[in-house]
């Protein structure tokens, strides 16, 4: 099939997808009415549940799994290497250490209320990732080993400091803390959809505006760059755009896990190492999927809701677990 | 014959360490050149030179008289292909989805390919023979197929050059002999300037029209063939003896003096 046939047929059967997936995500609940109680506001409980809980629900989980999946995709072309992810790489400890530290030492609070967390969970991603793609790059390739040692090595660092910084938290802040680094879409309102939203879109934009250079990349820096591409931008421009929206994401929504690895890898699956197709297709099946474990996770065992990222790295490492039993036999990269 | 490229007293460091020096050379449309040197003599890095991917420290190359440099990336794209010794596949895309990106300086930035760039790429690899291949994963081929398929994405650039970097260093004598051919067929064919690093002294004999001694980052020796490879130059460019002898019209190659 052409790519854009492929590109196209994907699009629209992810859409519906997405779109029956948040169909039913709003309408599951503990307080269920009619569906046309509900929207109509024939019953105000229902209708305000609806309207101030449920719907930014979605829309959050659509805004943190799609772009945590392009990001995954995005890092997996950037590394060249499948098994780079937010998460992997330390860049979701990162992110979540910078958090903890604008909310912790009240500048969260102080002015600029929101933004100042994003901008710390931006500045300490981007360093994560200079720093593990410097150390992984082995003259001028990633070194699969190394990459994942080194973004382990900073998930226990970061684990460290985030435990340093809790045991000096009283009681309340530390509880606080400890729920947001499960992983959790539990707000209330549009201020924090609005906010993410902010940040993650240019990031989300820039890296679907440069999925073709994406694909020259893999061919290797002086393939590519005798194709047209600037190399240094493109990498610079993957730099900035990952951290900034999933800095963003992770800041509200703290560190979800195995998103990004995922999507992009059952999509290549199905559909093939076009970044292409690929980078836009993980945005709408990360949507779905974040909204879908997110479902899972209020309807469960509710009226107990589990936080989100406890569902995903459920998944998440049963998924990695039968990848690597699949693959004993190759090699798993 | 008509220039196409020409350097002028090029010369390149990597910080400190000086890789060449005073290179002035011109090479001619329809024309095939064969850069011979020892490892680390900067062949590698005279051939990045042409292709812009390095700027030179001191001189000029020049592309039809005009500073290589003051084109842009995509427009040098369409004029110049590189084919690295080595190339990297780092995801397994189709061996077409691999020729379908020599497309790519004619593309735009959110379009995908016409039927006429899939039209340029079915012929390109039925130019290098590899049309049966064209559904394959490139990670699942042999790495003289490998090659084919970085010459035919080389060619849908529709390049009036082509440099590559040991093209058939790690193939064996069959493969070696067909990228050869290949190579020479499109100088012949379409009067596509080759540029080539080699290591294959009988290939150079064999195929090229020019010969340039790179040794210690300056042009040691060049000319056509017959006059420049002799067991005197060899000798001295690889710093072991090698004699040339030849009998019948054919010529021998063999380590000793």
């Amino acid at each position: 099939m052409p790519a854009k046939k492929k590109f196209l047929t994907a699009i629209v059967v992810l859409t519906a997808l997405w779109i029956a997936v948040a169909f039913v995500s709003v309408f599951s609940g503990i307080y269920d009415a009619g569906i046309i109680e509900t929207v109509t506001g024939g019953d105000p409980l229902a209708s305000t549940i609806f309207y101030k809980i449920r719907i930014p629900r979605v829309l959050m989980a659509t805004i943190a799994g799609g772009t945590l999946a392009i990001c995954g995709a995005a890092l997996q072309a950037l590394f060249r290497n499948p098994l780079a992810s937010p998460f992997t790489l330390g860049i979701s400890g990162g992110a979540s250490l910078g958090a903890i530290i604008a909310m912790r030492t009240g500048l969260a609070a102080g002015f600029l209320g929101f933004s100042v967390v994003t901008i710390f969970a931006f500045v300490f991603s981007l360093l994560t990732m200079l720093f593990v793609y410097s150390v992984s790059r082995v003259g001028g390739i990633v070194a699969t080993g190394r990459l994942l040692l080194a973004g382990v090595v900073m998930n226990f660092l970061y684990s460290a400091f985030i435990l340093f910084v809790q045991f000096f938290s009283n009681f309340t802040e530390s509880l606080q803390t400890l729920r947001w680094i499960m992983g959790s879409l539990d707000i209330v309102g549009y201020g924090e959809v609005w906010r993410t939203l902010l940040f993650a879109l240019p990031g989300c934009l820039l890296l679907l505006s440069i999925t073709k250079e994406m694909n020259l990349f893999g061919l290797g820096d002086d393939v590519a760059s005798s194709l047209g591409v600037d190399v240094r931008k493109m990498e610079k421009e993957i730099y900035f755009a990952t951290s900034l929206s999933a800095g963003a994401v992770i800041s509200v929504t703290g560190p979800i896990g195995f998103v990004g690895l995922i999507i992009p890898h059952i999509l290549r699956m199905i559909l093939g190492v076009d970044n292409r197709i690929i980078l836009p297709c993980s945005f709408l099946l990360g949507a779905s999927f974040l909204t879908l474990a997110d479902t899972v996770s209020r309807t469960l065992i509710s009226p107990v809701e589990i936080p989100v990222g406890i569902i995903t790295a459920s998944i998440g490492g049963l998924f990695f677990l039968w990848l690597l039993i699949r693959t004993k036999k190759e090699v798993i990269v | 014959m008509e220039t196409i490229i020409e350097c002028r007293e090029v010369g390149f460091s990597y910080g400190p360490r000086r890789i060449l020096g005073e290179i002035t050379l011109s090479f001619g449309k329809g024309s095939m050149h064969g850069i011979l040197g020892a490892n680390g003599a900067g062949k590698s890095t005279l051939l990045k030179l042409l292709t812009g991917a390095l700027r030179p420290e001191a001189g000029e190359v020049l592309y039809r008289g005009k500073p290589l440099r003051s084109f842009g990336q995509r427009a040098a794209a369409r004029k110049i292909a590189y084919i690295p010794q080595d190339p990297v596949f780092a995801f397994p895309f189709t061996v077409t989805e691999v020729v379908l990106m020599g497309r790519a300086p004619y593309i735009g930035r959110f379009e995908f390919e016409r039927e006429s760039d899939l039209e340029m790429a079915r012929r390109a690899m039925e130019t290098v023979g590899i049309s049966h291949l064209d559904k394959r994963l490139i990670s699942e081929i042999s790495s003289g197929e490998r090659q084919l398929a970085s010459i035919a994405r080389a060619l849908v650039q529709e390049p009036e050059v082509m440099i590559l970097d040991e093209p058939a260093t790690f193939l064996d004598i069959r493969h070696r002999s067909e990228i050869m051919n290949i190579l020479k067929r499109l100088r012949d064919e379409r009067g596509i300037l080759i540029i080539a690093a080699t290591h294959d002294i009988f290939g150079a004999l064999y195929y090229f029209d020019e010969i340039i001694m790179i040794r210690e980052g300056r042009v040691f020796a060049e000319g056509n063939v017959a006059e420049v490879v002799t067991g005197e130059n060899l000798s001295a460019l690889y710093g072991t003896g090698v004699a040339v002898r030849k009998e019948d019209g054919k010529v021998f190659v063999y380590q000793g003096d």
